[in-house]
């Protein structure tokens, strides 16, 4: 097969009715196993923000084009469409994605672009298709030109990206527990990104991959899914709107008035570049800030939980259980 | 958009409607929000740090209000999930033939209604966070 002609193809079309027929085998098993996996209002809202998205790439696809050939034309190397080039052009892209993808949480503009993925309180097959709407102007994309600058092909990296696209599509499910233990320890998985979905202070902004985990443990971002922790899907400030528009750009009119607000211009500067949540005072919630309040509340909780004395087996001070604790207590 | 494009675009609005219709047809992700120590949790488990008191839970299970040290969390049902705002009283409350209705100062997360819940019990909740 001509490799030239492989890389115009865009595999994600090719993938779609495959993505209808599995969200479809998905809903049927909710409806069997658990009934608040879907909701037709959020799944409404997923597919619609997907499509939006489809329509916004085609609006803007042709810049982000012409920007990658015009880095390409600067490049080191010409490398042909061979078969080893595709298989390298595919792991420098996911190893590209990581980056944008870790940007995308860490920098708030390229979180305002990103934040429409994660504005879902469920995680399903659906949720994989709710996509930014304004991606180029989160400009992450940035972080992926050194692979033109190398010398690949621009609808080379176009067609490995879309397979990196397509193979994300099946993580987003609850369906699937955890896979074999070789295949947990080097791709990303279902386990692996429901904690990126999560919003449990222990999980929250950790495993950026797209295909290869490897990347999360190289790069210190890696935590493994507990099975005593049920990830809580969804956004620190979660939205509680199916709105489509406020879904899409609610931080970027967040960052709006912020920056309208600000008392300097390095707070002005702050509020575009530093991580979501940050504030010029400080009186917002940041994932640090989460995660130093979660584990204070965790050693309280140990302190107060161990034994008083080498005789006291368990604290007798200790309060009692409660019953509505979130192992015990269900939603309905 | 040439015609592919407009193809494409039809049938993944027929596909979206489809599948949304069929999560709707299946009576999927219903919910409540069942009680006291359901409400607590919820509120606990959203807002980092809360730590969750005396509660009202709206008689649909479709809200509730928690009150916690110097904020009260208030909660209502999104889609099979529930969201959650820190509000520092006093509450804005209006009451109605049907329950108290709390406004949470965001149009778009709007305000929250508690069915069989009177404006005293809320302004019963937040009284002992707000004495001086």
């Amino acid at each position: 097969m001509d490799l030239r002609h492989l890389a115009n193809l865009s595999p994600v079309d090719y993938a779609v009715p495959g993505f209808v027929l599995l969200v479809l085998a998905e809903i049927i098993v909710a409806r069997i196993r658990d009934r608040s996996r879907y909701e037709s209002k959020d799944t409404l809202t997923s597919l619609a923000l997907g499509l939006g998205s489809t329509i916004a790439g085609i609006l803007t696809g042709g810049m982000f084009v012409a920007i990658a050939l015009w880095v390409y034309q600067f490049r080191l190397f010409d490398i042909g469409y061979t078969w080893w080039a595709f298989a390298l052009a595919f792991v420098l892209d996911d190893f590209g994605y990581y980056w944008v993808h870790r940007a995308g949480h860490r920098i708030r503009w390229a979180w305002a672009a990103h934040v429409i993925h994660h504005s879902s309180q469920h995680y399903n097959l659906s949720t994989a298709l709710r996509q930014t709407w304004t991606g180029f102007f989160g400009a992450t994309f940035i972080l992926k030109l050194p692979l033109f600058l190398i010398g690949f092909p621009v609808p080379m990296v176009a067609f490995v990206g879309g397979i990196n696209l397509i193979y994300q599509f099946w993580i987003h499910t609850e369906v699937i527990g955890r896979m074999p233990r070789w295949f947990e320890g080097v791709m990303n998985t279902p386990s692996h990104h429901r904690v990126h979905h999560a919003t449990n202070p222990r999980y929250l902004d950790m495993n950026y991959a797209g295909v290869f985990i490897v990347w999360d443990k190289m790069f210190g971002t890696f935590t493994p899914e507990l099975d005593e922790e049920k990830p809580r899907y969804g956004i620190v400030k979660n939205l509680g709107s199916f709105n489509l528009v406020w879904a899409a750009f609610h931080e970027w009119v967040g960052i709006a008035k912020d920056v309208w607000a600000a008392p300097t211009l390095r707070a002005k500067i702050n509020y575009m570049i530093k991580p979501p949540g940050w504030s010029h005072d400080g009186s917002r919630e940041t994932s640090e800030s989460i995660k130093k309040l979660w584990e204070q509340r965790e050693r309280e909780k140990g302190a107060w939980n161990k034994p008083t004395s080498s005789s006291s087996g368990a604290d007798r001070a200790a309060p009692p259980p409660r019953a509505g604790s979130a192992k015990t207590a269900a939603i309905r | 958009m040439n015609h592919d494009q407009i193809v494409q675009l039809v049938g993944s609005v027929v596909a979206i409607l489809a599948l949304a219709g069929v999560a709707r047809m299946l009576k999927l992700g219903q919910s409540k929000i069942a009680n006291e120590d359901d409400a607590r949790r919820f509120a606990e488990e959203a807002l980092v740090g809360f730590e969750g008191g005396r509660a009202l839970v709206s008689g649909d299970g479709g809200a509730a209000l928690v009150a916690g040290r110097g904020a009260i969390a208030v909660l209502k049902r999104h889609g099979a999930q529930v969201a959650v705002r820190r509000l520092v009283p006093p509450l804005r409350v209006r009451e109605a033939i049907e329950g108290a209705t709390i406004e949470t100062g965001e149009r778009l997360f709007g305000p929250v209604v508690l069915f069989g819940v009177t404006a005293d019990q809320v302004h019963g909740l937040e009284a002992p966070l707000t004495l001086v």
